[in-house]
């Protein structure tokens, strides 16, 4: 009895440490802060997104940011806060991705643009030529 | 009792061990499935790293793609936060492909400035050559009318030399026919000589007294296109046929003191008009010696004289 009720005891002390454990977690998850700092990124990517012409080259993408961005707001309204972050997330990602397809939709069509004008120039010089020659 | 106690403890120790290999089982199983999604992410990640065109622009980027990627494909039992991790994934993966690029755009682009700034220059090239080809006919054009406009007035100065010329000429002309105290008449200019130069009834030309005839030389060898009419005259004294022979007599002499000066004797005319066209009255002195004389008419007097 005197081997077994040291045995017990320290058999029971894991348990109470993993329970408070469980419960300090369980209470963490209940009231984790709202992730402010990834929804004010988002904010960020979203304003960045259209200064950059996003509204106009990539809706879509600029579309979904605003949605995710709402979703956080509410997962924050419903104390969701890991959820809440996730979609901070995502709306960031899905700005920077809007931001990025305008850049490169701006820059093609800047390519195009001159494309044309080369062609055209080139064309003309050879009338003008044809014609002088 | 020991015995069941031994079986409980047999049976509680098997459960346990079925527990661990259960869970060890589910890690197992869980381990190689990658969450819905991640594959993708990484098949279009590969792709872009392995496109010469995009892999080397945006560097950063791809690598913040390939870190989400790689967090993406962790086993994650918490369904929401895997999907989570693949969404965070796929749009790291696409804004890196886009942002790539964009930067190749951007670089294409400066091939395309050379591109323009060569067909501008070209086109410039051709422009000036065109020019300049129409620059040189226009010079060699404006050269033929340089030289038309040199000649033009090589032509005019001749033709203003040659006026002034026979404008000189003209005055030459009338200097000398002042000289000779010529009168211009209708039959031409007439230079009168006084009986001064003969003796009377004589027909020899006074020795010294031929300065006028000099100077009538000197105009008709200057003017060989000038024919003369030499016309001799007397007064009414003496026998008709007397003066008509006299005056003949006077006439050849001047024709012939003038064909001693080299004046070709063809443009030389010698008529005797005797006592005819008197140009004074025959009653005075003064009148006969008026009378007494020989005509020079010059022909084709110039147009200048007129």
């Amino acid at each position: 009895m005197k081997r077994t009720s040291p045995a017990n005891h320290s058999s029971r002390a894991p348990i109470a440490l993993v329970c408070s454990g469980l419960l300090m977690l369980g209470a963490c998850a209940s009231t984790p802060p709202a992730p402010s700092a990834n929804l004010q990124a988002a904010q960020q990517a979203i304003a960045a997104a259209e200064r950059g012409e996003a509204a106009r080259y990539a809706p879509g993408e600029l579309g979904e940011a605003h949605a995710k961005l709402t979703l956080a707001d509410t997962a924050v309204t419903e104390k969701k806060m890991v959820l809440a972050e996730h979609f901070a997330d995502q709306s960031r990602a899905e700005a920077e991705l809007a931001s990025a397809k305008a850049s490169a939709l701006k820059a093609n069509a800047v390519n195009d643009e001159m494309k044309r004008s080369n062609s055209t120039l080139v064309d003309e010089m050879k009338r003008g030529s044809g014609d002088k020659q | 009792m020991n015995d069941t106690n031994h079986n409980g403890q047999t049976v509680r120790s098997a459960l346990i061990a079925t527990a661990v290999a259960a869970i060890l089982l589910a890690g197992c199983a869980a381990a190689p499935v990658k969450p819905d999604g991640a594959m993708e992410a990484r098949a279009k990640l590969t792709q872009l790293q392995s496109d010469p065109n995009l892999a080397s622009r945006a560097a950063a980027a791809i690598k913040d793609a390939d870190l989400a990627v790689r967090a993406a494909e962790q086993p994650e039992p918490n369904k929401e936060l895997a999907a989570h991790r693949v969404y965070l994934a796929d749009r790291k993966v696409d804004t890196a492909k886009a942002l790539a690029e964009a930067r190749f755009a951007e670089d294409q682009r400066v091939a395309l400035t050379a591109d323009r700034d060569k067909s501008r220059l070209d086109a410039r090239t051709r422009e000036a050559d065109a020019a300049k080809g129409q620059a040189a006919t226009a010079r060699a054009e404006g050269a033929e009318q340089r030289a038309a406009a040199d000649q033009a007035r090589t032509d005019a100065t001749a033709a203003q030399l040659a006026a002034a010329n026979s404008e000189q000429q003209a005055a030459e002309l009338q200097r000398q026919i002042d000289a000779l105290h010529a009168k211009p008449t209708d039959r031409g200019l007439v230079l009168t000589l006084g009986d001064v130069l003969f003796t009377t009834g004589k027909a020899d030309l006074k020795s010294g007294a031929t300065g006028n005839l000099n100077k009538l030389a000197t105009f008709l060898d200057k003017y060989p296109d000038r024919n003369v009419a030499i016309q001799g005259y007397t007064d009414s004294v003496g026998s008709e046929d007397y003066n008509q022979a006299l005056s003949e007599r006077r006439a050849e002499s001047v024709k012939s003191y003038l064909t001693a000066q080299g004046i070709g004797a063809t443009r030389l005319t010698a008529s005797g008009k005797g006592r005819s066209d008197p140009v004074a009255d025959n009653d005075s002195a003064s009148g006969r010696q008026q009378n007494r004389r020989v005509e020079v008419v010059i022909s084709n007097p110039p147009a200048a004289l007129r």
